[in-house]
């Protein structure tokens, strides 16, 4: 019955014939070849309790008075987008575990698409032909930022307005357009009361639709284009070794969702994230002190911390402080993030198809040059906590301060050697394919050196293994070009040399 | 060496707490407390009835003052220029706060002092305040009774928001503020405390009287902070200290993000790859091949 089922459909819409070549796929079996996967489920994540969460949130900036089982909010006038997602914590069945699923999977999100991205960088993995899913990548990482922000303000709390506030300003900065464009985006002048319904219906429908897009285009380039793959296992620039589509890899990266949405539900769980209820609603006379974004924008408000007061005036035209930190900084760091495909092979002069990955430590620039950004960046996360840091430690707020801007230069001055030097030294390391010559060193009674060379150490002797005999080699192949054209003798030899593609017996390999 | 260090700190102090425990004893005072023991509520009531008794406890306020504190702030509590400040005037309340946090005795004179086990017990807390209020009038009385039944909590939170916050951050937890300065958390505090504090401003902390804040708006805020800011709502989970995304941002980072790399690392092969040796050594354990790119 459902063999006739399908049977009937494969007829008129072809299933079988394009789906065998995807059921065929093969997936390299390493796991850092799993990375953006954790990204892809925590989407799923994302999307399954998203649809959940907008069933009661209400984005609407409109002002009631809360009445509820939180009584330091009982009476108090709050917008409806803050007094829904009190309600959904507190009155609604779930409600609170699916929130903090939802922002916990946002924050692995971004998280796993870092780590990724740092996979892809160190070995190499952007080059030639996959120039074009490197910049979909980077894409994709700038809107999950995006979208992470305006879902974190979306329930319009004292710290999250704080952040949009931020925002506005930041957006103001941008020389000449700046204050259109902020007012255009707010509606008029900060607050308004329509950036929650706007950031709402770009964060559940325009951005999940791009993204959605965007990682079908990412998986498309994947297919279209092949794995890479690390050297080894028979693996070379003409293949891929791995497990096909269909049934292993199926079956691992179904097993990897759950295991993906078990460790972002066990976290909502147990730790609990941004409580609202404990922050009361925005107003914009108020202010809490030690409010940072969330992590993956950290390194924006480290930015904005760290940098002196400087301010550039054009003739006629001031560019506020904001500007360098806040829009330069981010539009520099993803331009060149997107164009460092091109940027390296101008650099390198490389321009051949690259199947094989290259291990870190066999490109020790790129290696230090990339450890030094992520320091960097590092730095600025760690600056966005200046004041916690500084009531951790019990120092003066001024001395991290300054602290912190002289770390942000010198951290990747000192990581690009320290990592330069490592990359080389593991060149060099001991490994089975290059076994160093044991020498004894000895002393003559005139006091000369020499050298005794010794045998090897037991299990060392494979790498001087005999030649294979002749003999024991089955020729499977046509035999030269000569040979083919009948112009010699075709018994396998020619003048006492053998001649042809030849198979090694596995006892020798 | 410590021991010698020790005993030269040890012996001249313990010679001022028996010649102070001595001189209380004369003045006929049946319950004489040591700088370190608790005192009963009983032995607080008894003292602080009666006009006789009045006399004692300004008494001993006097004796331990010139103990403890009459180094800096001179015998007569006026303060010494550049050194510590003039106490006349400020306040009963402002004395008791100082001394009931720990924040006096000094620990190192210039910084802000921070929290520590206070010096004295509660009587002879009260009995330095006493002493210190004789001598000028005005300035921050003893708390009242506190009656926070009737407050109102929701009113509390969003004063708390508006006035305190801006420091002590929104959940309490307080942070540094700068110039070394910084608003200590709230999490251990006593309602007396938070009503000295309000009214005194002590430190950084601005002064709010009752023009500013109303003793019922007082209320509201106490009642917050010692019923919400101390035992926060917490539902979610393990609150992480109540410092908000950084916090969060590394258990994101470490925990979620590791979890998930451990369950690919899990999942997925391990074996070292990349070495000449593996290179040439035929199929691997799941040696299936894809047709060439080209």
């Amino acid at each position: 019955m459902i063999d006739n089922l399908y049977q009937w459909t494969d007829k008129r819409l072809n299933i079988s014939g394009g789906s065998r070549k995807l059921l065929n796929k093969i997936f390299p079996d390493h796991w850092s070849f799993m990375l953006g996967e954790i990204a892809l489920y925590s989407f799923v994540v994302l999307v399954a309790t998203g649809i959940f969460l907008t069933l009661y949130f209400v984005p609407s900036q409109h002002e009631i008075v809360y009445h509820g089982p939180y009584l330091p909010l009982d009476g108090q006038r709050v917008s409806e987008a803050y007094a829904s997602t009190i309600r959904l914590s507190f009155q609604v069945r779930a409600g609170l575990l699916m929130r903090q699923m939802h922002h916990w999977a946002a924050n692995i999100f971004v998280g796993s698409i870092v780590v990724h991205m740092c996979r892809v960088f160190f070995t190499g993995g952007f080059r030639r032909p996959r120039e074009f899913n490197w910049i979909i990548g980077v894409n994709l990482l700038i809107l999950a930022i995006f979208n992470g922000f305006l879902g974190y303000s979306l329930p319009d709390d004292l710290v999250s307005g704080t952040g949009i506030r931020i925002a506005f300003s930041i957006l103001e900065s941008l020389p000449l357009v700046g204050s259109y464009l902020a007012v255009w985006l707010f509606g008029g002048n900060f607050p308004g009361t329509a950036i929650i319904p706007r950031f709402f219906i770009i964060h559940v429908l325009i951005l999940p639709a791009i993204i959605a897009g965007l990682i079908g285009a990412h998986l498309f380039l994947l297919v279209k284009q092949k794995h890479t793959q690390f050297k080894g296992s028979g693996a070379t620039e003409e293949n891929v070794v791995g497990a096909p589509m269909y049934p292993n890899f199926i079956a691992k990266t179904q097993g990897f969702l759950f295991l993906v949405t078990a460790v972002t539900a066990l976290l909502a769980a147990v730790v609990q994230i941004n409580p609202i209820w404990q922050y009361g609603p925005y107003k914009p006379y108020k202010v809490s002190y030690a409010v940072q974004p969330d992590w993956y924008m950290g390194w924006l408000d480290g930015a904005l911390r760290v940098m002196p007061s400087w301010e550039i005036v054009f003739p006629g035209h001031m560019i506020p402080n904001a500007f360098f930190p806040g829009i330069l900084l981010p539009g520099l760091t993803f331009t060149i993030l997107m164009l460092w495909p091109i940027i390296e092979a101008r650099i390198t002069k490389d321009d051949v198809e690259h199947h094989i990955l290259e291990e870190p430590r066999n490109n020790p620039l790129r290696t230090a040059f990339g450890a030094a950004v992520l320091a960097f960046y590092f730095v600025l996360f760690g600056a966005s906590a200046t004041d916690v840091l500084a009531n951790y430690l019990s120092v003066s707020l001024n001395t991290v301060l300054v602290t912190f801007r002289v770390l942000v230069i010198a951290v990747p001055l000192v990581v690009f050697p320290i990592t330069y030097k490592i990359c080389v030294e593991l060149q060099h390391q001991h490994r089975p394919s290059k076994t160093k010559r044991h020498n004894i060193v000895v002393r003559s009674p005139e006091g000369g050196y020499s050298t005794i060379e010794v045998k090897p150490r037991p299990g060392d002797e494979r790498t001087h293994l005999p030649p294979i005999p002749v003999d024991a080699m089955v020729l499977v192949g046509p035999r030269t070009a000569q040979a083919a054209d009948g112009a010699s003798p075709t018994n396998g030899t020619d003048g006492g040399r053998v001649r042809g593609i030849f198979k090694i017996p596995r006892t020798y390999r | 060496m410590g021991l010698r260090l020790l005993r030269k700190i040890l012996v001249p102090f313990a010679a001022i707490v028996v010649a102070a425990s001595m001189a209380t004893l004369l003045m006929g005072r049946s319950h004489v407390a040591s700088p370190t023991s608790t005192p009963s509520p009983s032995q607080f009531s008894l003292t602080a009835a009666g006009s006789a008794s009045r006399k004692a406890q300004l008494q001993t306020g006097y004796q331990l003052f010139q103990v403890h504190c009459s180094f800096c702030h001179g015998t007569r509590a006026d303060g010494s220029t550049g050194i510590a400040p003039n106490l006349q005037g400020l306040g009963p309340g402002v004395v008791q706060l100082w001394l009931r946090t720990g924040w006096m005795p000094l620990k190192t004179p210039g910084a802000q002092p921070d929290n520590k086990p206070p010096a004295f017990n509660d009587t002879q807390i009260r009995e330095i305040a006493l002493w210190v209020a004789s001598l000028k009038k005005g300035g921050v009385p003893f708390p009242p009774k506190l009656h926070l039944n009737k407050a109102n909590v929701a009113q509390g939170f969003s004063l708390f928001t508006l006035n305190c916050a801006p420091c002590h951050t929104i959940t309490g937890a307080g942070d540094a503020l700068a110039d070394g300065y910084h608003a200590p958390p709230l999490k251990a505090v006593t309602r007396h405390e938070v009503y000295e504090a309000v009214r005194s401003g002590p430190q950084n902390m601005p002064q709010f009287g009752p023009k500013n804040i109303t003793p019922a708006q007082l209320r509201d805020i106490i009642k917050y902070v010692v019923k919400y800011i101390k035992h926060p709502v917490s539902p979610g989970g393990i609150s992480l200290g109540g410092v908000g995304p950084v916090a969060e941002g590394f258990v994101g980072l470490f925990i979620g993000v590791g979890g998930c790399l451990l369950a690919a690392y899990w999942v997925g092969d391990r074996t070292e790859r990349g070495s000449e040796e593996d290179q040439g050594s035929g199929e691997g354990p799941a040696g299936e091949r894809e047709a060439s790119h080209a």
